[in-house]
């Protein structure tokens, strides 16, 4: 076996077609010069670990990055890839969400059901992740090797050569006035949780009894066709909770701006929950006849104090939610 | 302790790799020929560093190859172009200014070189 002939093979087969021949006949020129005239195996095996590795020796031909992404976008690639993963999470749990409000007619109890969802949250949240993973790693590789800008200047998260300018964009975020990603991934998940628990109302919220098998639900306290009329504007409600939330991380700190827009959207939601919560229809007849039984009271009488008392909590929320937004943007 | 050592030198060398080739491309040369005039003066270089470099040079038309078959083996030669000679004589006025001003700096005689 001629090791010499395998060895520029091995270092060619690595190369563009059209410059195989010229380097491979180089090769074999420099390798053959750098033999005594009587030869042995020995020799040429000195030789060929002088020219090295023929992986290594074809890289240094190539001019291509022997790395996925090099120094210039790792930075770009790692903030972009922490703030798409903990939003695909996000999108993940409400979609599947979304999948178990429109699948009404499986069985099963509310203990499973919801066993069944924490169980594929997990799975679709990892899906999520390789996912969003593999295609922003797949997108940085191929900017990697197709950018022809090959100052090695590594880029900020914006895609731009740094600057003196940047320091200004940059404000020195007091830690009472920032937004943590926590806060934002928690806002998201919230928006979730709520949304499953009003469009799923007649499986989910209701009267729970412990019997002999454990959680027993009774009764839901809601009529599940009323809350479904309501569809747009709760939608309106969900769609705005995610553009703040997505505000909220952008900024990362509370602003006026960040203030009033929470603002806006808790007046918005304020507005739906009244709409919602007068309506006459909302709770079941069973609901009110179990809990007016339950506080001896009549049935209007307790449908009036639930009313007023879930308005009167809410306003609260709003209020304090509202209030520390403003707070926290005039910490200077 | 010796394994930063190397890396600093071999970062240090690098540099000057370039120009050490362009040095001896002032006439014809093939790549061992190349190797072996370099290896007199006492720069080592790989091989696997070597032959990509010069192909980079030719990218980058500093140096001009043909190849040779009058000889029992055909040999690839490289040269420097006319514009390589012009950058070679320029990258070799900053290597002197370069080397003088470091080499002040290393033997403390900053203050007698001022005027």
């Amino acid at each position: 076996m001629d090791l010499i002939e395998v060895y520029i093979h091995e270092v060619t087969r690595r190369l563009p077609e059209k410059t195989r021949e010229d380097i491979g006949l180089e090769l074999r020129s420099t390798i053959e010069d750098m033999l005594p005239a009587e030869y042995r195996e020995e020799d040429v095996k000195s030789v060929l670990e002088k020219m090295g590795n023929p992986a290594m020796l074809a890289s240094g031909y190539q001019d291509k990055p022997m790395h996925l992404i090099g120094p210039r976008y790792f930075e770009a690639y790692l903030s972009l890839l922490k703030m798409i993963l903990p939003i695909g999470a996000a999108i993940a749990v409400i979609s599947l969400a979304a999948e178990h409000i429109f699948r009404y007619n499986e069985g099963g109890t509310v203990l499973t059901t919801f066993i069944a969802i924490m169980i594929e949250g997990v799975g679709s949240i990892l899906e999520i992740s390789f996912q969003t993973f593999f295609w922003v790693t797949l997108f940085f590789a191929i900017l990697e090797r197709t950018d022809k800008g090959k100052d090695m200047q590594p880029l900020t998260p914006y895609f731009k050569k740094w600057s003196p300018e940047d320091l200004k964009n940059i404000p020195n975020i007091p830690k009472k006035r920032s937004i943590s990603r926590a806060e934002v991934f928690g806002s998201l998940l919230w928006t979730a949780i709520w949304s499953t628990v009003y469009f799923y109302a007649n499986r989910l919220a209701g009267v729970y009894e412990s019997g002999e098998e454990g959680l027993v639900f009774v009764t839901p306290s809601f009529n599940q066709e009323v809350l479904d009329s309501y569809w747009p504007v709760v939608l309106l409600v969900i769609g705005m909770d995610v553009a703040l939330a997505l505000y909220k991380f952008i900024k990362g700190q509370w602003t006026k701006k960040t203030a009033i827009f929470n603002t806006v959207n808790e007046l918005l939601a304020l507005v739906v929950f009244v709409l919602i919560i007068n309506n006459q229809n909302l709770f079941q007849p069973e609901f009110i006849a179990y809990m007016s039984n339950l506080f001896t009271v009549t049935g209007d009488e307790f449908v009036d104090n639930a009313v007023l008392g879930s308005l009167i909590i809410y306003f609260i929320f709003a209020v304090i939610s509202v209030f520390d937004g403003f707070r926290k943007a005039r910490i200077r | 302790m010796s394994n930063l050592l190397n890396s600093l030198s071999t970062e240090l060398r690098r540099g000057t790799l370039t120009l050490a080739v362009l040095s001896q491309l002032r006439t014809p040369q093939y790549g061992y020929s190349l190797v072996q005039s370099l290896e007199k003066s006492g720069i080592f270089i790989e091989q696997s560093t070597l032959y990509p470099l010069l192909r980079r040079l030719e990218k980058q038309e500093l140096v001009t190859s043909s190849w040779d078959t009058s000889e029992t083996r055909p040999r690839k030669y490289y040269v420097l172009s006319e514009y390589g000679k012009e950058v070679f004589e320029q990258l070799k006025e900053e290597w002197l200014k370069n080397s003088k001003e470091l080499y002040k700096l290393l033997e403390g005689e900053e203050k007698d070189g001022l005027d």
